[in-house]
Order: structure tokens, then sequence, then C-alpha cells
């Protein structure tokens, strides 16, 4: 057990947003709003606690302190002990800098609500909860604060006199214990096959000895460490909202701005997180990785389609956010752990500007009649041959110039592993994104926008590049741990070849069409493409009918419950 | 320690005295309320200094100090109506028969068990008004107990063994054999739906620990069954009741049923089983006695009727919402540390039936999430005059809600520091295997 004093401090880190809680919780209620403005005090000490220690990790490497014997817990149940390495540094930095901004927009954006100090306070909670997740030593302390954020999710609704609210948090409440169960049953079958809830020493144990499980005796097997990367990564699917477990984020749409703000840019991360935390266990199961990157790719692709229909700003928010988990998701799943923190971490800090900003753009819009603009709509969408032949170049060809020209001075094995699809797809993805906002943009002439969409996409694939090379050196400095998860991660060669293929065709296909609608070259469409566009509208704006089968299979439990309970015998009189 | 006659005649007595001695108070409601805490406290004290400094403690050991622990809280909370006198008075006397049951080596303790559950038949019979009809199926299921206790008193094993486990599967409710259970807790007025709460699960539990070793393959096989149907039941059965007292009842069949299937299939009986019995106990009982305030105010109405407690009856809100957090498992109370602590075993088996138990705990944060959802939020009704809990009311469960916290955080170990080997006393104990 040996703990320093000296690194037993740095445990002080995840528990000063609980001091915030007590000063806004506990005194009268005349005083509420200066103690919220005191309770600023803990929180920014925690956001510089996390800096230091990040910066202490970065030099002397992880530290681990532990309150019981981990050859032995004497409560299993609670084993409290905690571990800051360099992932979890940079989740806490993340988590109090956003935290400490939230908190402060919340002490006026709240101030005239009732229950003013009770949001505060279960806010600050919840940061708490997740400090201490992600500076959990072993997998059972990180699954208490992994139920108990679903729980404060919960409670952060805030109204609990208005309907919808309440029915939303009921089934953002189910979904996500439902998940948390299926995480449970992956910690349950991980002890009971290599008798350990220590993260590091399990994925040894799971190298050193595999394990065969029969889920058919005979006919179906399948290996130990899948069985629980499957399992934990349902845990991560629910939090993280990956399809078909991402209805509770929409029905989250009650809860306040700032709760939003908190949801989007550090709550959701869990899922990054967990798996980035168990990466070495993952990368011992090719099987679940390519799972994880087809349930990321489908979030990626639906929750980009289903923003596309909404018609509602924090509605498209929502699901752009969809979306991106589907990206950091799917990142985990071609073997790039670190890459996805780096996502979760710019996504992050993207999203919290964006919710605590929405209010103000609402509060502008009820009062200007004007807003949105209505000429927006009505835009006429002029694409210039040169634009459009700067667009179709860059965006195609860029990429993979430059990451020719650098691969020498890289140290993540992208070239010599599939990662150089992750880094091709989301260099076309987001340049793409980037220029076409461009594009939008009237009156202005067409060599300047080609310059602008040059500059842009050199931009967005350097940052990639980059931030690829150090996250990863800097998370996982190992490279042979990289190049081994990378291994793991590849797909079969065939279904790589149509994946790139595939993405490229894509590519080509959208500037074609956005050449031919900009110049009125439309060609005849099939009936039955425009059926399918139609009913993909359809589905998408009903987002894909997932609330209403989660609404069915309610229904039919508690048609059988009312079945069972009218034939139960001791009903008999 | 167990078995000791005079220990077991002192523990049965110091309650069952407190009763009779009661009887003289009973025209005067406060002070009699008062006497019967104090006679429940004095059964808490007596085992401390009978058997206090010899044992080191193991699951019984410590179920010594949880049924007199429930009496009191039971009681602590009840308004000295004259209508509740005799839930008090009974509430001693079986607390007085139960504690000489847990102590009771071999001898008296078949009969102390059928004097409780023949009493609680009684009660049943004479209270049949608060259920609103008789309650056959409870009547019946304890009829059935007793025939099973005197088969096992006379019969030779592995007759006896089973009747007992019949028995054991009526205080500790196991489909289908759980009708006394709910009977209990639906029909009883008072504090003693609470208490039974605890007392009955514990007996049960106690004397499937002493059938442990006895019982073949075949049957654990059988019992493993029986509780996955039994969980499946208790879920099914929860998930549409619109009444409080039920729900409880069939909450605490199907969160037993996991009890049965972890000692079924592991054929053990480790100190998490016993942390995770008495907190599953502990939550039943608060949830009874919490309604039981309410039905004091507004009386025994559909959960359809209440809403928006949260705003109008705060400190109740409060206490039911932690009870609610220990009930769908989560930490850091006994209920999570339970169940994590069975789990986290290596001899559970890793079987389709782990779906059923995972699933059944999932299920129970629907209903009890569903049940808390519903009495506390939502508007309120301005029809009603809403007057938060008593001090009285408070503290008990309060106390509730620590107890429930202590279990989950104290090592479960220390619930078995020295304890006897479940088989070891089985062994000693001839009554079973003639």
């Amino acid at each position: 057990m040996g703990i320093e004093f000296g690194t037993t401090a740095w445990v002080l880190v995840p528990l000063l947003p609980l001091l915030t809680v007590v000063i806004v919780a506990v005194g009268p209620r005349e005083s509420c709003e200066r103690r919220a403005r005191i309770g600023m005090l803990p929180i920014v000490a925690a956001f510089f606690g996390a800096v230091v220690i990040l910066a202490l990790v970065s030099v002397q490497g992880p530290v681990t302190v532990r309150w019981y014997e981990s050859s032995a817990p004497a409560n299993l149940a609670l084993p409290v002990g905690f571990y800051f390495d360099r992932l979890s540094a940079v989740m806490m930095v993340l988590i109090t800098g956003i935290a400490t901004l939230v908190y402060r927009y919340s002490i006026g954006f709240m101030q005239q609500e009732h229950g003013y100090a009770r949001f505060l306070a279960l806010m600050m909670l919840t940061v708490f909860i997740l400090l201490c997740m992600v500076s959990s030593a072993n997998l059972v302390m990180l699954f208490v604060f992994w139920q108990l954020l679903t729980w404060q999710l919960y409670l952060l609704a805030h109204r609990y006199d208005h309907q919808p609210t309440l029915d939303g948090t009921f089934k953002k409440f189910m979904l996500l214990r439902t998940t948390d169960v299926v995480f449970l049953a992956g910690i349950v079958v991980a002890y009971v096959l290599y008798g350990t809830i220590e993260f590091q020493e399990l994925a040894l144990r799971a190298a050193s000895t595999p394990v065969m499980l029969a889920l058919w005796p005979g006919v179906i097997e399948i290996s130990g460490t899948t069985m629980i990367t499957l399992l934990i990564f349902i845990g991560a699917m629910g939090k993280s909202a990956q399809v078909p477990l991402c209805m509770w984020l929409p029905a989250s749409l009650y809860a306040p701005t700032p709760v939003s703000a908190l949801l989007h840019a550090g709550i959701i991360n869990a899922g990054g997180f967990l798996l980035n935390r168990l990466a070495p266990l993952y990368g011992l199961s090719p099987t679940t990785l390519h799972i994880v990157f087809a349930i990321g790719m489908l979030t990626a692709i639906l929750g980009a389609s289903m923003m596309l229909v909404q018609n509602d700003i924090k509605q498209t928010l929502v699901f752009s956010t969809v979306g991106q988990m589907g990206y950091m998701i799917m990142e985990c799943g071609l073997g790039a752990f670190a890459l996805a923190i780096f996502h979760l971490m710019a996504h992050g800090l993207f999203k919290a500007t964006a919710f605590l900003n929405v209010g103000h753009v609402i509060h502008k819009a009820r009062q200007e009649m004007m807003l949105p603009h209505v000429s927006h709509g009505a835009e006429e969408f002029e694409l210039p041959r040169l634009t459009w032949a700067t667009g179709f170049l860059t965006t195609l060809l860029l990429p993979l110039v430059i990451l020719l020209a650098t691969h020498g001075v890289l140290a993540i094995p992208l070239l010599e592993s599939q990662g150089v699809l992750i880094f091709l797809f989301f260099a076309w993805a987001t340049s793409s994104q980037a220029i076409l906002t461009l594009t939008r943009m009237r009156a202005v002439a067409s060599w300047k926008v080609s310059l602008a969409m040059l500059g842009t996409l050199i931009f967005v694939v350097f940052v990639y590049l980059f931030a690829a090379e150090s996250f990863t050196r800097f998370l996982y400095p190992n490279p042979d741990d990289v190049a081994r998860y990378f291994q793991a991660a590849a797909l079969p060669g065939r279904l790589f070849d149509v994946l790139v293929g595939g993405t490229v065709v894509v590519t080509v296909l959208s500037w074609a069409y956005l050449y031919a609608r900009a110049h009125g070259r439309t060609g005849p469409m099939p009936a039955w493409v425009e059926e399918l566009q139609r009913r993909l509208y359809v589905l998408c704006m009903n987002r894909l009918y997932l609330d209403m089968l989660h609404a069915r299979f309610g229904r039919s439990v508690m048609r059988l419950a009312k079945e069972v309970d009218k034939r139960a015998f001791e009903r008999l009189p | 320690m167990m078995g000791d006659g005079l220990s077991s005649a002192w523990l049965a007595a110091t309650p069952v005295a407190g009763a009779v001695v009661g009887l003289a108070l009973w025209a005067r409601p406060q002070v009699l309320k008062i006497w019967t805490l104090a006679a429940a406290l004095a059964g808490f004290a007596v085992p401390c200094f009978m058997i206090g400094g010899t044992a080191g403690g193991s699951g019984t050991f410590w179920f010594l100090y949880m049924l007199p622990l429930a009496a009191v809280l039971s009681l602590l909370g009840q308004p000295a109506h004259p209508d509740n006198r005799a839930a008090w008075l009974w509430t001693l006397v079986l607390l007085g028969l139960g504690l000489g049951a847990l102590t009771d080596g071999a001898g008296l303790r078949p009969m102390l068990l059928v004097l409780i559950i023949g009493l609680i038949s009684g009660l049943l019979y004479w209270y049949r008004s608060v259920a609103g009809h008789l309650p056959w199926c409870g009547i019946g299921t304890y009829g059935l107990g007793v025939v099973s206790l005197l088969v096992a008193l006379v019969a030779v094993p592995p007759v006896s063994t089973t009747a007992f486990l019949a028995a054991c599967a009526i205080l500790l409710p196991l489909t289908p054999l759980h009708g006394g259970y709910v009977a209990a807790l639906r029909g009883l007025p008072g504090n003693l739906p609470g208490f039974l709460a605890v007392m009955l699960p514990v007996l049960g539990m106690h004397g499937l620990l002493t059938l442990l070793p006895h019982m073949s393959r075949d049957v654990w096989g059988a019992v493993s069954a029986l509780a996955l149907a039994s969980a499946l039941y208790g879920t099914l059965k929860a998930l549409v009741q619109t009444r409080v007292r039920l729900l409880a009842a069939y909450t605490g069949l199907s969160f037993y049923a996991i009890l049965w299937w972890y000692v079924a299939a592991t054929r053990s009986a480790p100190p998490q089983t016993t942390v995770y019995l008495l907190a599953v106990g502990f939550v039943t009982s608060g949830f009874l006695l919490a309604w039981h305030a309410v039905q004091a105010r507004y009386g025994d109405v559909d959960l359809c009727a209440m809403r928006g407690l949260a705003s109008m009856m705060p400190r109740f809100s409060t206490l039911f919402f932690l009870l609610t957090l220990a009930a769908i498992g989560l930490p850091p109370f006994g209920v999570y540390a339970g169940f994590m602590g069975m789990l986290l075993t290596p001899s559970i088996p890793l079987s389709g039936a782990l779906v059923v138990i995972i699933g059944a705990v999932l299920a129970s944060c629907w209903y009890v999430l569903g049940l808390a959802q519903q009495l506390l939020f939502g508007r309120h009704r301005p029809d009603l005059r809403y007057r938060d809990l008593s001090s009285t009311e408070t503290a008990a469960l309060i106390l509730i809600v620590a107890l429930l916290t202590v279990l989950g955080v104290v090592p479960p170990r220390l619930l078995d520091a020295g304890a006897p080997d479940p088989r070891v006393q089985a062994m000693e104990s001839s009554l079973w295997h003639r």
C-alpha cells in the first residue's frame, strides 16, 4: 500500500469540487449568490491542480494511491484508489477547465431560477464524480463512479414538475442503466476469468493466459478477452450515445443550458476515456475493435444524417454530438486511441462554447423577428469552375501528398498500418465540410475562395497529422504498444480496400454533385432513388424510430406483466 | 455461542416479557410506545451482554443484533395512536420468538418457527380488514410452512431436509411459496410489515445456512431454477403494482430470488450474502415505513393518487429518494455492496442465469424509480393538506439510510471474522439429518 504524503495530496484535486458543493449547498438562502461566487475558488484550484498533476506525471510517470491491498481487497465492492497517469491528467484538465467555464456561466444564467443552489451543487457533484471516475485506480471504482454519473444525469434535469422533462430523464436513466449493467457483466466476467480488477494486471493476465468461452458448447466459442471488451464496450456505447443507444441524448433536451454544455463537452466523453483506459485489453481483441469501428462508423453517419434534418438549434447540436462521438469511437476501433482523446478534447471545447452560446441565440431569436435571416435559405448557390477544381483536387490529393511527404518525421506507424485510412477519412471529411461552408459565402471572388480553401485544408491536415503524432507520443510513449493496437485493429485486406475506395468515391461523387447542382445540371434521377431519398429523410426525421421501438418494448413488457398479474395464483380468492 | 439454552431463553424472554408488561400500559399509548421501544432496545442489549464477548462475528451473530434493531426502527417512527398499540406489542412477541429461533441450537427452534408462522397466520386472519379480503394464499402458505416444519421434525433425510428447505422458502420468499411473505407485508397493520420485512428473511436465511451442506446437487439445481423463475415473477408482478406495500413485497421477492440463486449456484454463503440480505430487508422495511407515514396522513391511497411530494414534503422526499437509490443498487449502499460482493467471487458460474439475475436488477430500476418519480415529482395536488415527517419518523428513516450506508462501506469480512463455518455448524446440529 505504501503511500507517500506528497502523492496522496494529489487526491485532493478530484475532491475539491466537493468543497464547492458544501459551500454552495450549506448556508442561508440570502447569501446564496455570494456563496456561489466563493464556490468558484475550489473549482479553479482544481483546474490548476490538474495542470500541475499533468506536468508532474509527464515528467515522473504514473502515480497510484491505493487504500486497499491490490491482491486481496477488503471490500471488493468499494476498493478506493486513484491512478494518475497522462491519460487521467489530460482528462482532469479538460473536465476542470470546462467545469470552471460552465460554473461561471451558471452563476449568472441560473441566478433567477428556483433551486439555484441545489442546481450548482449537483453540477459540481457531477464534476467530482467525473474527476474520480477518470482517476480511478481499478475497474470497480471506475464502475462505481460510472453508475453515479448515470444517477447524476437523472438528477440534473432540474424541472421536476414538468412532465416531458420527467419522461426524458426517466428514459435516459433506464437506457444508461441498461448499459451500466452490461458493463457490470463485463467486470464480473473479467474477475471470474482473470481474478483481478486492476487495469494493468487484467491486461497482463489476459495476454498471458488466453481463455475461450463456449457460448453454445461445440458451436459458438468466443475468447474471454473479446467477451469482456464487448460487454464493457456496450457500457461505453451508452455513455457516448452510440447508435442504437443514443436516444437518451435528445431526451435530455429540457435540461438547462449549462447542463447541456457539461454533458456534451465532458460527460459524453466517458466512453472514449473508458476505451483508452482499457486500450491494452482492447488491443488483444481484434474482433471487438472491428465491432467498435463498425458501431462508430454507423453512429457517425446516422448522427450526421439526423443532424441535417433537425429544425431546432439544440437538437441540431445534439445530433452533431452523436455524429462526433461516432467519429471518436471509430478512431478507437481503428486503433488510434490517442487520436480519439484529441478528438474528444477538441469537440468538448467546441461544443461547450456552442451550447453556452445557444441560449443567447434562442433569446435573440425570440426578440428579433428576423432571426434566423430568411435570406440564407433563399441564397443562390454558385460554384465557379476554379473554386470547384481547387476544392476537388485539394480535398482528394493534398492530404495524401502531405502524408507521403511527412511520414519520415512521424513516429506513429500510419503508413505501415491502416491508420492511413483514419487520417485520410478525417482529413477528407473535415476539409470537405469546411470548404463547403466557405463556398456558401456570397459575393466572394473565386480565387480568394480557392486560396481560403487551400489554407483551410492544409491547416486541417496538419492539425490532424500532428495531433495524432503528438497525442500518441504523449499518451502512449511505447511505440510497440501503438503498433500493436494498429495491428490488432487492422481490417481484413479486401474490406480495407473497399472502405478506402468507397471513401474516395463518395468524395468524388460529392464534388461532382456539388458542381452539377451549382450549374443547374442535375440529371434525371431514377424514381427509386428519389423514393429512397424521401424514405431516408423521413427515417432520419423520426430518429430511426428508435424512440418508438423503445416505447413499444416497454409496452410489451408491461402487457406481459399485466397478463402474469391477471393469471397469478395468489389472486385467486 | 449458539445452542446455549439459557442464553436462548433470556433472549426470547426479554422482549416477550416487555410485551406482557406493556399490556398494563394499554390505556396510555404514548407511554406504551416508549416502553415497547425500551423493550426492543433491551432485546438489542441482551445479545451484547450474553454473547458479545465470545464471538468475533458471523452472519447469525449479526442477525441477533439486526432483529432488535429492525424492531426499534420500525417502532420509532410510529405515531402514538391507539390503533397502533397491538402492532407494537405483537412486534415484541415476534422479536422474542425470532431471537429464540436464531439462538436455539436444535431443540426448540422448529417449535419457535412454528409459533412464529402460526402467530403471523393468526394476525393475518385477525387483521383481514387491512388487506380488504381474507388473504387465503398467505394463510395457506403459512399452513404449509407449519406442516413442513412438523415433517422436518419427525421425518428422516432427505425428507426432513427438503421439508425444512420448504419452510425456509416460505420465510425467505421463493416462488411458489412467497404468498405468506407478500400477505404479511400487505395485510398487517402499523409497523409490523416494516419489522417482518427484516425478520422473516433473516430467519429463512438462518435456516438455509444450516441446510447448506446437506442438500444434494439435484435439489440445488431445482432451487436455482426456482430462483430464476422467482426473480422473473417478482419483477413482472412488481412492474404492475399500484399499491406501494405490494410493490415493496414483490421487490423483496425479486431481490431475495437473487440470493437464493447465488446460494444454490455456488453452494456457499459468504459474508456478502449477509450484507445483501440485511440491506434488502432494511430497504424494504424503509419503503414500508415511509409509506406508512404517507398512509397515516392520507389513508391507504393508490399510488396514482399521490404526486408532487418533493416540493411539499422535502424531508420525506429526500429520505425516500435515498432509499430509492439504495434499492436500485447504487453505491455506497448495502444492496450494491452485497450484490457486487456476491458477483465478484471466482466461484460464480458464467451462464445464462447471470443474464436473468442482472436483468432482474435492471428491472428493479424501472419500477422502483417509477415509484419514486410518481410519488415525489409532478405537480402537487392542491386539495391535500401536506405535512412533512415528524422528528421521530425522520429519525427512523435516517437511521435506516445510515445503516444501509454502513452495510455498503463496511468490509464484508468484518461480518465473518472468526465465524464458525456454517458447514461445521450444520454438522453439529443433528436435527435435520437424523
